[in-house]
């Protein structure tokens, strides 16, 4: 008995230490990496580069700031043929093995989306176990996406997880890789892609420093190009049309130009349906959304009920106008982010059929039309404007 | 030796499951796209029919092992001839389980540990349950682990109602077509459930009534499993993706984000896949050494378990130098003739005779 007892404890330790001889990796061994960056490269090869998280220099953020100039991060890059051999060029300089499973976001620079292939990024993201299909996708604009990484943000430790709070604190969620993979790789709706900007800003004293902040959203067709930027207006309309957002804010002017109402958008929905008579070219799309009144500069009494139905009429008309102006923008493009060709494909899979191919040149001839119903669910806690 | 019906149960879910979570889902999303939860559904009715048959012919010859009812069924010369298609059945799952289980222990997390050494301690593991207990000691690891793995596998399914949208599986039918939602189902219900190994499971039951239960209700636990993972799994990803990927389970595990802080729980299932493998492993290797044995008329079966364990070694190490070899799970053979011959068929007609020998019986009474 005894002998049995030693003869197990003995082959457990050795089986249990077996595999530690060979891949025990203490987190000391590793470097996270939170962000990822890819450029473009000359002569057909592309620039990854890593955002590495220095464990040493991490604490609260006022640690950080008062810490000077050392960020709690740095940027490693390396060229290669593909994302594989950069990242191994930049692993052979790190004296820790690179960790990609918790990155949080991916920048991607609009120069790369325009002179190379994107989609054969999404190999690499789904081949290997390495990679979480969790991550944001965003594209650069106005510098590289290796810049981006380096630039320190003034409330959070790095840019990518600034850019991906960003993004969540807006209401603007479904732009993870897997989202991206999904819609390039369905026929019948394109990506939407958030774009970060890089600008130059003064945010206090005298100082001037570069500032990495969401402008906009990229319009991309079936081959990932670039065929329309949407500023951030639009960018949010366009948005609600797809059925991605969850809140926002929108100011309109009041008629006659006397003053502004300002609302913040609340349960934000969509939906499609062909117009009456069941044809696949007549589409109406709806949207849905509760407002609440945050700011009025108009004389409005918003205490007295025939106003507030004016006031839901006139919501509606607006926004149906806006909604329409981004809706016919998109459509002269060609690229259907809206997911209308999905929409067709689970309505008229049999019409589907024969539309599939080249639909981005055929969604130009589909009719859209843009209704709204909103209600106005509040006007705040005031009833006319304090004068 | 003798089990119970609760743990056949546990038994016959776990190995369904463990096959379930990495081959059919993407053998059927590749031919039917967005339809391949119709193709598994369809699947699994038919292994559900399968596994009744086979149920059917276990009561029918309830005191005697497959080896010994066959012979007497269909004779000895063409049952031994059929009870070897069986025999290398189970050790080609055997050796494709492992192989699949150690590689992809590579792949994910032991990325220089060698393959053999994974290998070595997993069949010293199986061997070592078989051997010092036989199906007593596997159905009691079985009664232990499979409340833990049934119920985790399910919750892992709901993990990431944020990502879901159910609208992803349309439109139905119309993209695919019955051609090609059959075909579907014709690559992928082999791999859902081996109703053959309770041919030789049933004759350890202690009370068969209780047995009958418990295989058909550990089957239908797994079956619906493999559906609801199945369109969990299109909600997800959608058919494009889904239809690529190989080990559709773990990359569902990766998907889940609570909170975003809860992340990368992969590393939580990969031991609990382990556990089903050797649950899986070890009946295999059990019934496969008791069957041998009886079939070669060599009584000490923990002999043969031994002596088979070392064969498995070789085949399994030999398979992974061969490319070819390793990667016949495609095979038009194999999914069109062999499965279809050993799962449904032959039960099918053993079944049937039994039916016809117990007509007769009363009547040559008389």
């Amino acid at each position: 008995m005894i002998r049995f007892v030693l003869l197990t404890c003995v082959s457990l330790l050795l089986v249990m230490s077996a595999s530690g001889c060979t891949d025990f990796i203490e987190p000391n061994q590793l470097a996270f990496v939170l962000g990822s960056a890819i450029d473009h490269a000359e002569d057909g090869t592309i620039e990854m580069s890593y955002q590495i998280v220095i464990p040493s220099l991490q604490g609260g953020p006022s640690k950080g700031e008062s810490s000077g100039d050392s960020a709690p991060f740095f940027v490693m890059s390396a060229k290669g043929k593909d994302v594989f051999e950069a990242t191994q060029k930049i692993q052979l300089k790190m004296s820790r093995r690179l960790l990609t499973s918790h990155r949080v976001l991916i920048a991607i620079s609009e120069e790369f989306f325009n002179k190379n292939d994107a989609s054969k990024l999404f190999d690499k993201l789904s081949r290997d176990p390495a990679n979480n299909l969790r991550d944001i996708i965003i594209m650069i604009k106005g510098g590289s996406a290796k810049e981006f990484l380096m630039i320190k943000h003034p409330l959070e430790q790095l840019s990518s997880i600034a850019a991906g709070k960003e993004l969540d604190i807006n209401g603007l969620k479904g732009f993870s890789s897997r989202e991206l993979i999904i819609d390039s790789l369905s026929r019948g709706i394109r990506p939407l892609m958030p774009i970060i900007q890089i600008e130059d800003k003064k945010l206090s004293g005298k100082k001037t420093s570069p500032i990495a902040a969401l402008s906009g959203f990229a319009v991309l067709n079936d081959r990932l190009k670039v065929k329309g930027l949407l500023d951030n207006n639009e960018g949010s309309a366009a948005i609600w049309m797809q059925g991605k957002g969850t809140f926002q804010g929108v100011t309109m002017p009041w008629k006659n130009g006397q003053g502004t109402l300002s609302f913040r958008l609340t349960r934000l929905e969509r939906k499609l349906r062909s117009a009456p008579g069941n044809d696949p070219g007549h589409i109406v799309l709806m949207v849905k959304a509760q407002a609440y009144l945050l700011e009025n500069t108009t004389p409005l009494d918003m205490s007295e009920v025939k106003n507030m139905l004016e006031v839901q009429k006139h919501i509606n008309e607006q926004i149906q106008k806006d909604l329409q102006l981004t809706m016919d923008k998109i459509r002269q493009w060609g690229p259907d982010v809206f997911g209308i060709g999905e929409f067709l494909h689970r309505q008229y899979p049999y019409w589907w059929k024969s539309q599939k191919d080249d639909w981005d040149e055929k969604f130009k001839t589909i009719d859209v039309t843009v209704k709204a119903n909103v209600r106005l669910r509040s006007t705040g806690t005031s009833g006319a404007p304090l004068e | 030796m003798k089990v119970s019906g609760y743990q056949l149960f546990w038994m016959v879910s776990i190995s369904s499951m463990i096959v379930f979570s990495y081959l059919p889902i993407h053998l059927a999303a590749e031919q039917s796209l967005q339809d391949c939860w119709i193709s598994i559904l369809l699947g699994t009715m038919i292994m559900l029919g399968a596994t009744w048959i086979t149920l059917r012919v276990c009561m029918q010859n309830k005191d005697k092992t497959f080896v010994q009812f066959i012979n007497d069924l269909i004779g000895t010369v063409l049952g031994k001839v059929v009870v070897t298609m069986y025999f290398l059945l189970w050790f080609m799952q055997m050796s494709f389980i492992a192989k699949g289980t150690v590689e992809f222990q590579n792949l994910v997390m032991l990325h220089n540990t060698p393959m053999l050494f994974i290998l070595l301690c997993l069949l010293f593991l199986v061997l070592y349950a078989v051997y010092k207990g036989g199906i007593t000691a596997i159905s009691r690891c079985a009664e232990i682990i499979g409340p833990f793995f049934v119920f985790m596998l399910y919750v892992q399914l709901f993990l990431n109602p944020q990502d879901m949208d159910a609208t992803r599986i349309l439109p139905v039918y119309a993209d695919s077509g019955l051609l090609r939602i059959l075909s579907g189902t014709l690559h992928s219900f082999n791999y859902m459930v081996d109703p053959s190994i309770i041919l030789m499971l049933f004759f350890f039951a202690e009370n068969k009534r209780s047995a009958t239960r418990g295989i058909f209700w550990g089957t239908a636990v797994a079956m619906l499993w493999g559906v609801v993972s199945t369109l969990v799994l299109l909600f997800v990803t959608g058919p494009n993706i889904a239809a690529e990927l190989v080990v559709p389970i773990y990359s569902l595990t990766k998907f889940v984000s609570i909170l975003n802080f809860i992340q990368n729980i992969d590393a939580f299932f990969i031991p609990l896949w382990l556990f089903g493998a050797f649950i899986k492993l070890s009946i295999y290797l059990f019934i496969l050494s008791y069957g041998l044995s009886e079939w070669t008329g060599y009584r000490n079966w923990k002999l043969i378990a031994c002596l088979t364990t070392f064969i498995w070694l070789a085949y399994t190490i030999y398979s992974t130098h061969n490319i070819q070899i390793s990667n016949t799970l495609k095979n038009r053979y194999l999914i069109g003739l062999c499965y279809p011959m050993v799962y449904i068929v032959f039960p099918l007609f053993l079944w049937m005779i039994g039916l016809i020998r117990q007509r007769r019986k009363p009547s040559s009474v008389n």
